[in-house]
């Protein structure tokens, strides 16, 4: 579920208890890459908070983004928030502060959706 | 043999149109990358993606099989190469082996770690991309202020305080003097990272001839003979064997005042293959890789009397040098000390410089090169001061500054200031702008809710570097003037112009002195092999040291000269006028071309009599040029979005004896273009990381020509008595005077809201923020 | 600032474009977004199809009412042309609010409106003038809404394979007046807020008011709330702070080095207000 919530997930292979490695396809206006990391999930209390961890490095640089997530219900579904930190590094770094903040939140977004989606099919 | 004397125009003075100016803007100028050889291969460099992280291993495979790669290096190859220099000595300095390509740790982003060498740059950017390096991430940190704190993740692992160096200075009685005062006021005022950003990236062609055994060195520098003297130590080749070439330079700004791993690697590369090998700087590598400037935190203290005097400045200078020193990184804030009393006559200072390690890019010279960090702190604190003592900024200053009878003035910092009318330009630039009439102005604007300000800077410039003693590296320069056997003039300078006009003042000076016409002069420089050893142009001095080599050099050659001219006019009484010698008795004379012919025709020449026309001078100055000068900016500031508006920019300078009206006025629009730069718009930021996240310019706020507002350019002339030309040096002037102008400004412009300082740059949200709530 | 190999197609007509599309190429319009990306290897497309010879997209025309502007035409042409700033000034005025003149002179309408920067002129004011988007694909060619067609940050209604064809915006009517400013980022020129605005005023009153804003989140968006306040109402300077506080209302702001989302959501006031102010003068 995991694997098809994260926008441009490619794969997910398990290495360890929450731990996985991600084959990540990034492409979002003309900017493109492929990326490898792996996403890490900790602080886990269910059901109602998790953190997720996620790397990934490709030739035009680095992201590390880490995400505690709390779900609360409400009403018939779920109510998600999330606070979070990503660095970015390399190449990207200086592809401009106009792109990466619109860039991060459509991301998070799609994911959200997606999550959203895949819980309710 | 003509008899007839003719009076030549002087061209000293005039506004004549640069001379090298053509075939700069029809491109027709050969810069580095327009060079092209036989066989010539091109490298792409391997850098670091992060700032601080250990190297556990770097795959080469993929690369060195990639299609037209014909070499991979790394570190453990270039091990050997003698580390980048740094010139600066310090008591107590601590230097990191700053070795060309990182062996096993990288300290910044952009440091780098392998180079790909390819028939084609394409190529050798491609298999730049298949080298694999195993990092291992450190924590890094980019702010000097964390950087000292405790906890903070050490640069060098073996200094783990992160201090480079510290430094202090004292003069007079500082202890008494802030007992005595009635006043002491305090302020933080940073000046920030800034790129330099010339227009041309650094680039470097190096072509070893292993039959000859010899080198030659293209590279975008300012200084090419101390390029040769240390990159041939850092490759253990004999220095005069190796040859290096300055060719058009486009721009350096002290950027290129230094010696960079790439000068040594391209030379290193092209020994190991055998072939010409070229690296040009990308855009990106520059704002990483090449040094950056400012990058201060400073802690004012300012004592005085209530009547505004000012009895004595203390200041902490926290000074980010990056993670390494480059070639003068660590002695630049000692420029800013020596510059902190600034045109006023007190005695009293004491500075502690912190050096501190950051993973940063490392921060060295850049125009003005410590002088507009002190200029800045020092004219931002005179006029808190006056805020907090409620007399004018303009009156407070004409108080203080030093008397025109204490000439040469001796300074708390030890500094001789030669000669000088500070008041001049402070009260011409008021006269110019009516001063009286826009505080009135400015006040009337207040009561309609307008936000008007006035901002004054009046500034100290440390020009001409300088004696010997006060430099890393000789502070003289050289200067041959050599005739030709046709009678052409051609004038070799150790200067490196790179943007300054020389090519026309040296031209101008040598046209007035020999009394030729300055189409028949040629000015050449930056090449080893055809110039005697140089130092180079930076510092405000190649017309104040390099000129007066020249001059001295031009002097001796007339005494050449008329010797030939006694020998053909068979008389012991002559004399050198206006391109001539003459026989003071018979009047009779020969010209400038018939001595030159003589002179290597040689046919008539008695005993020990040397043949041919050329003189060479090293001049050693006795002491720096002090330009000084008052800049008045009058802003004007929408309160709702905070906008900034320069309403009238005007900058009247004293640079000595001028040479060439429209060179020193370019010399001042271009820099008061960057010292707005710095004021308004211009800042490097780092993340938490050390990720420069203004790392192109869609994000750092280069001036653009519509962005500017017109500037006013005037002057007092107050001949320097250091050098025969009465000279001083303007090139960093406007950037020194203008960012404390605009900030004092905006400041003015907001002080009735309780507004005492604002950090550059002014950002409109800064500006809104404090409009909004109306607190520093 | 060297890209990776590429295959470069410059196809003279749109048919063949649209094959060398289909078959999985990029679009290349003016290239002052898609270049400097490649140069930094951010972007690495296999296949650029270079849509600038193809004559018969580079044209600005009147029919019916409406002004078509050809996908390739340059800002430069769309902020100069006598017809554009005869009948849709507020195009004209988005236009030339664009970069540079360089940028301007090279850029085109169609590769902006493909790209939907987030900060980009154009949104605003097609937002505020109702425009439609011509789109060619593959299996013929379709209309969209202007506010239909921006999606998300770069990212639109454009499927795989089709390209904006033309970009259709309404004359101006009698009673119109119109409006663009913008607070540009100094570094990038690109909006850190953008505001356009176009009413009509009709007995006294402001009848209708279309307000597109740019710059402030992922996308150009119409401020409806705004408009609502400012139909029917008298246009007064109170009327236009009030209506002018409603523009940011539920938008999630960008925040970045250059403006913080507070800074951002107050400039939408401001610059509304007086966009607002300069269009109702001329209605």
């Amino acid at each position: 579920m995991l694997a098809r919530a994260i926008p441009g997930c490619e794969g997910l292979e398990q290495t360890g208890p929450d731990e996985y490695r991600m084959k990540m396809k990034m492409a979002l206006a003309s900017l493109s890459g492929a990326f490898e990391g792996k996403v890490k999930i900790t602080d886990q209390s269910p059901p109602s908070s998790f953190r997720l961890l996620v790397e990934g490095s490709s030739k035009i640089g680095f992201v590390k983004g880490e995400g505690l997530l709390k779900l609360t219900p409400s009403g018939e579904g779920t109510e998600v928030a999330y606070e979070g930190d990503a660095q970015i590094g390399g190449t990207m770094a200086a592809i401009g502060q106009r792109l990466i903040d619109g860039t991060s939140k459509m991301m998070i977004k799609k994911f959200f959706e997606k999550l959203a989606a895949e819980s309710a099919s | 043999m003509a008899t007839t004397i003719i009076q030549t125009e002087k061209l000293v003075g005039k506004r004549i149109r640069r001379r090298e100016d053509p075939r700069l803007i029809t491109g027709t100028a050969t810069y580095v990358d327009d060079m092209q050889m036989p066989g010539m291969h091109h490298a792409a460099i391997v850098r670091s993606p992060h700032a601080a992280a250990k190297i556990r291993s770097i795959s080469i495979k993929a690369a060195a099989e990639a299609p037209g790669v014909v070499a991979v290096f790394t570190g453990k190859d270039t091990e050997k190469v003698g580390p980048v220099p740094c010139g600066a000595s310090l008591p107590g300095l601590r230097v990191p082996h700053h070795y060309i390509l990182a062996i096993d740790r990288v300290y910044l982003v952009g440091h780098p770690v392998a180079v790909v060498v390819a028939t084609d740059r394409y190529l050798a950017r491609d298999a730049a991309d298949l080298v694999e390096v195993d990092w291992e991430v450190l924590p890094a940190v980019a702010d000097p202020e964390k950087a000292i704190a405790p906890g903070a993740p050490p640069v060098h692992p073996q200094w783990p305080d992160n201090v480079a160096f510290v430094y202090n200075q004292e003069g007079g009685d500082v202890d008494k003097a802030f007992a005595e005062a009635e006043v002491i006021v305090k302020q933080r005022i940073t000046s920030q990272r800034l790129i330099p950003s010339a227009m041309e990236t650094r680039g470097v062609l190096a072509e070893w001839r292993g039959a000859d055994r010899q080198m030659t060195l293209y590279t975008s520098t300012q200084v090419p003979h101390l390029v040769r003297t240390l990159v041939a130590g850092m490759l253990g080749l004999e220095e005069n064997r190796m040859r290096v070439v300055a060719p058009e330079v486009g721009g350096g700004f002290g950027s290129k005042l230094n010696i960079y791993p790439e000068e040594a690697l391209m030379g290193f590369v092209s020994m190991k293959i055998g072939k010409p090998v070229k690296w040009i700087e990308s855009r990106r590598e520059n704002f990483l890789c090449t040094i950056h400037g400012r990058g201060h935190v400073d802690y004012f203290e300012v004592a005085a009397k209530k009547d505004g005097t000012i009895l004595g400045i203390k200041l902490k200078l926290i000074q980010d040098q990056g993670a390494y020193h480059q070639l003068l990184g660590p002695a630049i804030p000692t420029l800013s000390v020596l510059m902190m009393p600034g045109l006023y006559r007190t005695k009293n200072i004491r500075a502690e410089v912190i050096g501190v390690f950051t993973n940063c890019t490392p921060t060295d010279a850049y125009r003005g090169a410590g002088r507009p960090e002190a200029t800045h702190g020092i004219e931002r604190m005179v006029d808190i001061l006056a805020d907090e003592l409620g007399i004018d900024p303009a009156e407070i200053r004409l108080k203080n500054f030093v008397h025109n009878e204490e000439f040469p003035f001796p300074t708390a910092t030890g500094l001789t200031y030669d000669s000088g009318d500070y008041a001049a330009p402070l009260q011409k630039a008021m006269g110019i702008v009516d001063y009286t009439k826009l505080r009135a102005e400015q006040a009337a604007a207040r009561k309609q809710g307008k936000l008007m300000g006035i901002g004054i800077c009046t500034y100290g410039e440390i020009c001409g570097f300088g004696p010997s003693p006060a430099t890393p590296a000789g502070g003289w320069e050289c200067g041959t003037v050599r005739v030709e056997p046709s009678g052409k003039v051609t004038l070799l300078t150790g200067s490196c112009h790179h943007g300054q006009g020389e090519e026309t003042t040296f031209a101008q000076l040598a046209a007035d002195e020999l009394g030729v016409d300055i189409d028949d002069i040629l000015v050449l420089r930056g090449d080893t092999a055809i110039v005697p050893y140089g130092i180079g142009t930076f510092g405000s001095r190649a017309t104040a040291i390099g000129g007066t080599a020249l001059y001295y050099a031009m002097q001796d050659l007339k005494v050449k000269m008329k010797k030939f001219g006694a020998i053909m006019l068979d008389s012991h009484d002559v004399s050198y006028a206006n391109g001539q010698v003459v026989c003071n008795k018979m009047g009779k004379s020969v010209s400038f071309k018939e001595i030159a012919a003589a002179s290597y025709r040689a046919m008539k020449l008695p005993p020990n009599t040397e043949p041919g026309l050329v003189s060479t001078h090293f001049w050693e100055p006795p002491n720096f040029t002090f330009g000084f000068g008052a800049h008045i900016a009058v802003t004007e500031i929408d309160p709702e979005t905070g906008q900034i508006t320069v309403r009238r920019y005007l900058a009247v300078d004293d640079c000595g004896n001028i040479i060439n009206p429209l060179i020193v006025d370019g010399q001042v629009h271009g820099g008061v273009a960057q010292g707005m730069g710095q004021a308004l718009w211009e800042q490097a930021v780092y993340d938490d990381n050390g990720q420069l996240v203004t790392g192109e310019y869609t994000d750092y706020t280069m001036p653009r020509a519509h962005m500017m507002p017109w500037i006013e350019s005037q002057h007092t002339t107050t001949p320097s008595p250091v050098n025969p030309l009465g000279v001083k040096g303007v090139g960093e002037a406007g950037t020194i005077g203008a960012s404390p102008s605009l900030v004092n400004s905006v400041v003015d412009a907001l002080s009735h809201l309780g507004v005492r300082h604002i950090d550059m740059p002014l950002t409109p949200e800064k500006i809104w923020k404090l409009v909004a709530g109306g607190k520093n | 600032m060297i890209p990776q190999t590429f295959e470069y197609t410059a196809p003279k007509t749109l048919d063949e474009a649209m094959a060398l599309l289909a078959s999985g190429g990029k679009p290349l319009a003016g290239g002052m977004s898609l270049i400097p990306m490649m140069k930094l290897r951010l972007a690495t497309p296999e296949h650029l199809v270079d849509l600038g010879r193809i004559k018969d997209l580079d044209y600005i025309r009147e029919a019916a009412g409406e002004l078509h502007i050809g996908a390739t035409t340059t800002h430069y042409s769309v902020e100069s042309s006598a017809l554009v700033r005869g009948k849709c000034p507020l195009l004209s005025a988005a236009a030339g609010a664009i970069g540079d003149p360089q940028i301007r002179n090279v850029g085109t309408m169609g590769g902006s409106v493909a790209h939907a920067d987030p900060a980009a002129d154009y949104p605003a004011a097609l937002q505020a003038l109702e425009a439609k988007i011509v789109i060619r694909g593959a299996k013929g060619e379709r209309t969209v809404s202007a506010a239909d067609f921006f999606v998300d940050a770069f990212t639109t209604s454009l499927e795989s394979g089709e390209v904006v064809r033309e970009v259709v915006v309404p004359v101006e009517q009698a009673g119109t007046g119109t409006s663009y400013l913008k607070m540009p980022q100094p570094a990038s020129g690109f909006a850190i807020v953008g505001v356009a605005v176009r009413v009509q005023r009709s007995g006294g009153k402001i009848t209708l008011a279309r307000i597109g804003v740019t710059g402030l989140s992922n996308i150009g968006y119409r401020a409806w709330a705004a408009e609502k306040a400012l139909e029917g109402s008298a246009g007064s300077a109170d009327d236009i702070t009030k209506a002018a506080a409603l523009v940011a209302q539920g938008i999630d702001a960008n925040s970045d080095l250059h403006a913080s989302a507070d800074y951002r959501r107050h400039l939408a006031s401001v610059y509304a207000a007086r966009a607002i102010t300069a269009a109702a003068s001329k209605a």
